[in-house]
């Protein structure tokens, strides 16, 4: 029981640095906006199609493109589709995508981080470069052609299965889009979060109090759970909240290239895409979609900032 | 100095070559057969026979086992020769040397301004720290990495068109004809909050040093301890950004030559994709995997230039 004494303190501690954080946190206004929008999309994203008086893909010929009103109040499109049932959905597929791609990003980081802060030697200097090479490969690209080429076999191995087996659930190819899009952007967005890991397990391994515990008899476990994960948790929710900004974002920038999800799922991208074409007579269809878009980033981008500052305070000057 | 640009170039040679590999690997496995494909996107009803494909298929050599079509493909790419495009037919090789100038040119020019811009934006905020200069400024870098391009570049020219009743910017002409001013301006947008970060965190973490403060202390008027003091240890920090600076143009470039009309590498990858033109995408990601490498490679070449100290941590960290 003497571990367990002598790790209480450093429960208080954890205890205390949560709460300062969170103190450091709201007394940042920039960042207390941000989270409020980011809590706002999320709550949109679940509840928001439940809400909307239209369905987002409900055509109605006779009013289309018309500007925004009471009725309408983002406008419709040029199918005489309501704009704002159309943005609401889209904020699903951005919160799917987002949170699809930080959990596997995730899973993929934490697991080769520790791998090569754990082991050392060749395979950390293999995981090292697998990193290095990654980080170096223009992102957007790779995720296209690996969109745009496992695609069709995908589709067909599923057009397959519903053949052989009658199964409806291989004939909805949209969550193809979906898979493929988090599953490419999870493969290009792990370094990040192997590389925290793999820093706060090489520069946790070498501290006093770490080789204190070991020489204690504390079993390894032990030792992650009350060390490692403590030290590494600051900079994996910074990661977190910039990667799903970052997964949103580049999920929107698939599906303005036509590569991602596919119209009819509303995507904020391709509602962009769309926009495009017939803004000069009808600005509302692109600046809807667009200027929601520029909102969600900008604010995970300040509650990203905020999060970094009370967590890390370390990095401060 | 030479054994580090040496180490640094043979690490990179398999890096291109496992990308080619991976690339290549997916469009094999995945795409499906380029016969179909062809037979697919020609116009009009072109007769299915299997023999007749069977027989192209022989012709082209696409039956031979993967590894050996990886190679021919090699070898080609190494002398230079990226095959026709699948859809008209044209050579690859052409239609890129004539898109490469312009993505080049705005790039280039892009990130120049965007380098310099940032920079001295990041200085002004770092030498003002926390009064209302540094918070507008730190607020503006904030807000503009917020901003994907291809909304800010629809925006604002919805904005330029709507608001302000300007001519539409749209086509090439040229590096120095005006359409060339929005693009620019939002090609560089979000990558200068990047440089803007970069260098006021390298200013604040100099202003601390004592050499700076002895600097001081001798009287020496204060735009020299900027220039000589401060500016140059910054300038390692800024030039470590430059591989992500590469990485954000082209992927701008991508995004955004659609909407201003630039006929650049950005939207042949565009049409390229819609259309499934594997000949153009595959040598479209090497050029940009090949420049974002050199580029990084460029980079810690010029490393020890800037910051001796810097190059000899990396030696010994290997």
């Amino acid at each position: 029981m003497t571990d367990q004494a002598l790790l209480l303190p450093q429960e208080e501690k954890q205890f205390s640095l949560a709460k300062d954080a969170f103190i450091r946190l709201v007394a940042n206004r920039l960042a207390i906006v941000g989270m409020v929008l980011v809590v706002f999309l999320f709550f949109v994203a679940i509840f928001g199609p439940y809400l909307t008086p239209y369905d987002f893909l409900s055509q109605d010929l006779m009013s289309r493109n018309q500007a925004p009103s009471w009725l309408h109040w983002f406008g419709t499109d040029d199918l005489g589709r309501d704009i704002m049932s159309r943005v609401i959905y889209g904020s699903r597929t951005a919160v799917i995508v987002g949170f699809s791609t930080v959990s596997f990003s995730l899973v993929i980081g934490i697991f080769l981080g520790a791998l090569g802060g754990y082991f050392g030697g060749k395979i950390d200097a293999f995981i090292v470069w697998l990193i290095d090479i990654t980080m170096s490969i223009p992102s957007l690209l790779l995720v296209i052609v690996i969109n745009v080429s496992l695609k069709p076999p995908l589709v067909n191995w599923m057009d397959a299965q519903y053949v052989a087996t009658g199964n409806q659930i291989y004939r909805n190819t949209i969550w193809v889009d979906f898979v493929l899009v988090f599953g490419s952007l999870a493969l290009i967005k792990w370094p990040k979060a192997a590389r925290i890991i793999r820093g706060q397990i090489l520069s946790i391994r070498n501290k006093n109090y770490v080789v204190a515990a070991e020489a204690l008899g504390v079993p390894t476990s032990r030792i992650v759970r009350r060390y490692v994960i403590p030290n590494a948790i600051g900079p994996i929710i910074v990661y977190i909240s910039a990667a799903l900004g970052e997964a949103m974002v580049l999920e929107s920038s698939f599906s303005f290239l036509g590569v991602g999800v596919r119209p009819p799922i509303p995507s904020w991208g391709n509602m962009i895409s769309d926009g495009l074409r017939i803004w000069q007579m009808y600005p509302h269809v692109l600046a809807a979609p667009a200027a929601v878009l520029a909102i969600v980033t900008i604010a995970f981008s300040f509650l990203g900032d905020g999060l970094n500052d009370a967590l890390n305070p370390r990095q401060w000057k | 100095m030479g054994r580090y640009i040496l180490n640094r170039l043979v690490r990179w040679i398999p890096s291109v070559f496992i990308l080619l590999l991976l690339v290549y690997a997916l469009v094999f496995f995945g795409a499906g057969d380029p016969i179909k494909l062809i037979f697919l996107q020609a116009p009009g009803d072109v007769a299915y026979d299997p023999a007749r494909i069977d027989a192209i298929r022989e012709a082209a050599g696409l039956n031979r086992p993967f590894l050996l079509q990886f190679w021919d493909y090699v070898l080609n790419v190494a002398q230079g020769n990226f095959g026709n495009s699948l859809v008209s037919g044209r050579s690859v090789n052409a239609m890129i040397s004539a898109a490469v100038p312009v993505t080049l040119k705005i790039g280039l020019t892009a990130i120049v301004l965007v380098s310099v811009v940032g920079i001295l934006l990041g200085v002004i905020a770092a030498l003002n720290q926390n009064k209302w200069l540094d918070n507008l400024i730190v607020g503006f870098a904030l807000v503009i990495w917020g901003i994907p391009v291809f909304v800010a570049g629809p925006l604002i020219t919805v904005f330029l068109v709507l608001v302000l009743d300007f001519d539409v910017p749209y086509g090439w002409g040229g590096l120095f004809s005006t359409k060339v001013i929005v693009p620019l301006l939002v090609i560089g947008l979000n990558p200068m909050a990047l440089i803007i970060r970069q260098a006021r965190a390298g200013v604040l973490e100099v202003l601390s040093e004592d050499y700076v403060r002895t600097a001081r202390a001798k009287g020496i008027p204060n735009y020299q301890v900027v220039m000589r003091h401060i500016m140059r240890p910054v300038l390692t920090p800024v030039v470590s950004q430059i591989g992500l600076l590469v990485i954000a143009t082209l992927n701008n470039s991508i995004l955004i030559e659609k909407v201003f009309g630039l006929p650049g590498l950005g939207r042949m990858t565009e049409t390229a994709i819609k259309s499934s033109d594997y000949p153009v995408i595959m040598a479209i990601v090497l050029i940009f995997s090949i420049v974002v490498m050199a580029s990084n490679l460029l980079v810690d070449i010029s490393y020890p230039l800037l910051d001796p100290r810097a190059a000899a941590k990396k030696t010994e960290d290997e």
